[in-house]
């Protein structure tokens, strides 16, 4: 496998960086994030008017939050976009037959175009790391939640980068691939909770009882969701925090407590480690699936 | 052989593009591939490049089949489809180190290769200039050029002269005979027969997905002489010649008009020798006789509008 001579790849990183947009995009997404940071800090300060010190470190924390749900965020719209159209652009620009009578095996024209957006969603959260770096500074995060969360990062850019070359293979239309990774993604990530939901109804209906869902079963009902992934990036450090509040904050520190409660090997099996692990096996099946549907001789018209 | 196509068939829905059609092509030798549109050339050539499974058949190049070893197969041909797209954001030389990439070909031969290639085509002084921004020719040759980045032995080239005018044509004519003398064989397709004719070493001629004709040039245009057209024309006896010409039964149809004889004759060279030398033996003066050379162009009609007309009484 030609993973780091890939041609897909080093052509698309020669034609990106080059010219004007990429710096000019990475600079407003600094801006962005910056911006969106000293507005965080101010507010706060504000309506904490009897806060004797002038900052307090343990808004790093809450911010840290705030940051990388926005990243990740970031990751799930971006992502699709680019993928979506890697393989029907190229069948809609005519240039898809031309790499199809290369020596070039289908599978690595998928592993370069996804490769070509994980290095893109790569290149945005390294343009974050100083801001995040700013955050780690004033302290209350470790340096190995961050290499955490970086692995984490990069395998759920790996799979949702697999779903847009998957859809894009499959569908000879650009828009029509784009609108079923959305779909496709969204219902892995709030499907899963619905899943969810109708085991929990099943359990009250047959013990009678109302009873608190296990860890075991928000694991094996939301592993696909990378919002379940994400809950072990949560940082809980009390009550303070206006992040703890929101759902998303409420969510997390729900399934992280029933971790402590849970008695199984199944405990070892963090959300992230979970969702990561599935991350893996599911783009090795799609790329599996890809190419084979890439290649002309089996795709029957 | 360099290919060798046995009773491939391929059929879309109701259409059959392709209908058990064999052929062989010898190395070295450039074979020219010619039908009206919607023949079936493409769709063959896409066969055999590996881009569309047939629905029975099989294809052999360089004794190796294609569809039981298509990575391997495609180290050897080069294909240049009729349509087809660039990157508009990469350069001539970035283009070429694409497709060596995608080739395996990488660094320093890479370059190499591409510079002797953009002089083949002609394109070295457009070696940093977007692809977008060449013209049609340009380009068309630049995806020849791309063909050639493994150094295939075997040539695929749909209609490589499509849409260029007939400077540009000259000049994708002049390099297809440097790929001839650099020892390619080459499948070319073309709507136009005379414009293989001085190319090609030998021709196919497709006709609703099946071969109708194939051989040498020679032997194409040899079977055109045998149903040829005699213009002959005498100073005077023009009632006498008539009545002689229409009594010998190798002469089919025959009109005269002011001294001038058309007629058809069925059989061969000998059979043109008969006719002159009976007028002559009958003192005919015979001012002219002319043996009308029956034009490539009109070999492919004949050969071609039976089937057409068959398709008009469905
Ligand atoms: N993808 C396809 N789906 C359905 N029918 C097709 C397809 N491709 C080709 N055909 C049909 O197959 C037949 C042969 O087409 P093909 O493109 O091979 O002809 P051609 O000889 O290359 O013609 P041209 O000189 O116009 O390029 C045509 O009747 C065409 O309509
Ligand atoms: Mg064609």
């Amino acid at each position: 496998m030609k993973i780091i001579n890939n041609p897909i790849l080093l052509k698309d990183m020669k034609t990106k960086l080059r010219g004007w947009r990429t710096p000019v995009l990475i600079s407003c997404y600094v801006l962005l994030l910056t911006g969106i940071l000293l507005l965080f800090f101010l507010g706060n300060n504000m309506l904490d008017r009897y806060s004797t010190s002038a900052f307090d470190p343990r808004l790093a924390v809450d911010a840290y939050n705030y940051i990388i749900v926005f990243q990740f965020a970031l990751l799930f719209l971006i992502v699709p976009a680019m993928t979506a159209t890697s393989i029907s652009g190229e069948r809609e620009r005519q240039t898809l037959e031309l790499m199809l009578v290369t020596q070039t095996p289908t599978h690595d024209i998928i592993i370069g175009k996804i490769l070509i957006s994980v290095a893109h969603s790569i290149l945005l959260l390294l343009s974050s790391m100083p801001v995040l770096g700013m955050v780690f500074f004033f302290g209350g995060i470790g340096i190995m939640e961050i290499v955490k969360l970086l692995i984490f990062y990069v395998l759920t850019s790996f799979f949702v980068a697999s779903s847009g070359v998957f859809f894009s293979t499959l569908f000879r239309k650009s828009i029509v691939a784009i609108i079923s990774t959305y779909i496709f993604l969204g219902l892995l990530t709030f499907g899963t909770f619905f899943v969810l939901g109708f085991r929990a109804i099943i359990m009250e209906y047959v013990t009678h009882s109302s009873i608190d869902v296990t860890y075991a079963t928000y694991l094996t009902s939301l592993f696909p969701s990378p919002v379940f992934g994400f809950t072990s990036f949560y940082f809980d450090k009390g009550d303070y925090y206006s992040f703890r509040y929101s759902l998303w904050g409420e969510l997390a520190s729900e399934i992280n407590s029933q971790i402590a409660y849970e008695t199984s090997i199944l405990r070892f099996l963090k959300p992230w480690i979970a969702n990561g692990l599935f991350d893996i096996l599911a783009s090795a099946l799609l790329i599996f699936m890809s190419s084979i549907m890439l290649s002309p001789l089996i795709r029957k018209k | 052989m360099m290919l060798v196509v046995e009773n491939l068939t391929k059929k879309f829905k109701k259409t059959m593009a392709v209908d058990r059609l064999c052929m062989e092509i010898p190395r070295g030798e450039i074979y020219g591939f010619v039908g009206a549109n919607g023949a079936g050339k493409t769709t063959t050539m896409r066969i055999i490049a590996g881009l569309l499974a047939p629905t029975s058949g099989k294809v052999y190049i360089d004794g190796l089949n294609i569809f039981r070893d298509p990575l391997k197969v495609k180290g050897r041909i080069g294909y240049m489809p009729d349509f087809f797209g660039v990157y508009n954001d990469l350069k001539v030389s970035e283009y070429m180190e694409f497709y060596g990439g995608l080739q395996g070909i990488y660094g320093e031969k890479c370059r190499e290769l591409t510079d002797s290639l953009l002089e083949l085509v002609r394109l070295t002084h457009k070696r940093d200039a977007y692809v977008d921004t060449l013209s049609r020719g340009m380009k068309q040759r630049l995806c020849l050029a791309r063909s050639l980045i493994h150094d295939p032995d075997f040539l695929i080239l749909d209609e490589p002269a499509s849409g260029l005018d007939p400077r540009a044509r000259v000049e994708m004519k002049e390099i297809l005979k440097e790929l001839r003398t650099m020892g390619k064989t080459v499948l070319i397709s073309s709507h136009i027969l005379p414009e293989l004719a001085e190319l090609c070493t030998s021709i196919g001629i497709i006709d609703s997905g099946r071969l109708v004709a194939s051989g040498s040039v020679a032997e194409i245009t040899e079977k055109m002489y045998q149903s040829g057209l005699i213009k002959i024309k005498v100073a005077e006896k023009e009632e006498e010649a008539v009545k002689i010409l229409m009594e010998m039964p190798e002469v089919g149809e025959l009109s005269s008009v002011a001294g001038v004889i058309e007629i058809k004759v069925s059989g061969g060279e000998e059979t043109s020798v008969r006719v002159l030398k009976t007028l002559v033996e009958n003192e005919i003066p015979v001012v002219s006789f002319h043996p009308e050379e029956c034009s490539l162009e009109a070999v492919f009609m004949s050969l071609t509008e039976r089937s057409s007309e068959n398709e008009n009484n469905q």
